[in-house]
């Protein structure tokens, strides 16, 4: 499953289960979707993910502290992933900048993904279209140098989570448009059918055209197990309790 | 060489897309020049056209695949004219009238020219000045991390990222990204340009400094 997962948002890599090329990992991602539609838990999942390469440890950069673990699995318990990924709670659009402006003083080991939740949030900050551009070109550049210092035909992988209203405004449908043009690939969570699959989302992935669109269905149990199957296969019934992942959610 | 033929050519460029990660990739298949260079006598122009529909169709972050061919044939008639041992003479009429002596200089074919003309417009030939005039700056720091600056014709230097495409000037946010109408700036087409004949100033600082630089962009658009 979250081999899968890691497929899903891979779309550089057409590798078998068996087979991992760990220095594809693809164009750097959006990740958009309506408030609660599973961006974090999503974003969690391919940090564990990650975090089990062997490769270097995972960023993870969002606004406020996630309040509990997204989702329960046994790889989300096992405590070398979780020492793996480092939290950073940039509180301000500055200090972001800062922190990406900087990420070249850090030692240490170099990242090999970065992860940014929330994104909305900073742009909310009364961002003009240049300055939006510049930190949507600033994580690009980060990645890109964090995978110059891994070495050479080395990626760090980029991916970054933004919500989008129902109803789109003026604004936001103009940040989504600078943003597509920096992400190339995106990742759009949808709910499935509005009041009775409140555990299940659709993940339509749009590689940017290094791949075919693919679909997905995540349903979310009510332990907090996130599962992803292709679409349109169904997976388990999807129970009508409450979704108890829905709490570590923006 | 006809009109139709030509405006044929942006929606097979949409079908090619180049990854961020390998800015210049070998390209299995691609534009013959010499077939360029008559779109470029046929629809001289019509680039703007061009650029918009080009720009319409593919992300700013990518350099389209016409694109990204150009600059490779141009890196290798750079790399081959260095290797011979006299310098090649490119003057095409058509430059004449618009800027005669730096182009005398550029060791670049004129059919190379030809078609930058013909994908950017008059920002080719602004751009070109540019880079006859060291204009570009490339600022590195021993953490690896490089970023461009470029000394605009008003006197005002503007930062440029390497690894994608951002410029800090008025134009790029206009152009480029609100209205779609350019696919570079005249200062990110320099930067391509100066990165394939491969002349710009060179600078290094260290990384505190080059975090105040990156961050110098921010302060100075607010």
């Amino acid at each position: 499953m979250a081999e899968k997962l890691r497929r899903v948002l891979s779309p550089g890599k057409a590798a078998g289960p068996g087979e991992k090329n760990a220095a594809e990992v693809g164009p750097p991602l959006l990740l958009l979707g309506g408030p609660g539609s599973g961006k974090t838990a999503l974003l969690f999942a391919v940090a564990l993910e990650a975090a089990g390469d062997g490769r270097g440890p995972v960023l993870f950069l969002t606004r406020r502290p996630l309040q509990s673990l997204p989702c329960r699995t046994p790889a989300a318990l096992d405590p070398l992933r979780l020492q793996k990924i480092r939290f950073q709670y940039p509180p301000s659009t500055h200090e972001l900048l800062q922190f990406l402006c900087s990420a070249h003083e850090t030692p240490g080991p170099v990242p090999s993904l970065l992860l940014l939740d929330g994104l909305e949030e900073y742009l909310a900050e009364d961002l003009g279209p240049q300055e939006a551009a510049y930190l949507a070109a600033l994580l690009l550049d980060t990645a890109a140098h964090f995978g110059h210092r891994v070495g050479p035909g080395q990626d760090c992988g980029l991916i970054v989570a933004l919500q989008t209203q129902e109803e789109g405004d003026s604004g936001d449908a103009l940040h989504l448009s600078l943003l597509q043009r920096y992400f190339p690939a995106q990742c759009w969570l949808q709910f499935d059918t509005p009041g009775a699959g409140q555990c299940c989302r659709r993940a339509c992935l749009e590689p940017g055209g290094q791949g075919p669109r693919a679909e997905w269905l995540m349903a979310f149990q009510p332990d907090g197990e996130m599962t992803v199957t292709p679409w349109p296969t169904q997976a388990d019934d999807p129970n009508s309790n409450k979704c108890s992942s829905s709490g570590g959610q923006p | 060489m006809t009109y139709e033929e030509a405006s044929s050519l942006p929606s097979a460029c949409a079908m090619t897309h180049v990854g961020i990660t390998a800015p210049r990739p070998a390209l299995g298949y691609g534009w013959n020049t010499t077939r360029m260079s008559e779109c470029c006598f046929a629809v001289l122009s019509e680039a703007s056209t061009f650029c918009r529909a080009m720009a319409g169709t593919l992300s700013a972050a990518t350099l389209p695949a016409v694109v990204e061919e150009l600059l490779s044939e141009m890196e290798a008639a750079v790399r081959e004219s260095a290797r011979s041992t006299g310098r090649r003479e490119c003057v095409a009429a058509l430059w004449v009238v618009d800027l005669a002596l730096p182009v005398r200089k550029a060791r670049v074919p004129d059919e190379h020219l030809l078609s930058l003309k013909f994908v950017f417009g008059s920002s080719a030939i602004q751009a070109l000045d540019l880079v006859d005039r060291q204009s570009i700056t490339l600022i590195s720091s021993p953490s690896g991390r490089r970023v461009y600056q470029v000394l605009g014709s008003s006197g005002k230097t503007y930062t440029c990222l390497a690894s994608c495409h951002y410029c800090s000037c008025p134009a790029f946010a206009f152009s480029v990204l609100r209205k779609s109408d350019s696919l570079l700036c005249k200062h990110l087409l320099a930067v391509y340009l100066s990165q394939v004949m491969r002349t710009c100033q060179q600078l290094s600082v260290s990384d505190k400094q080059l975090t105040d630089i990156l961050l110098m962009e921010k302060k100075q658009e607010a």
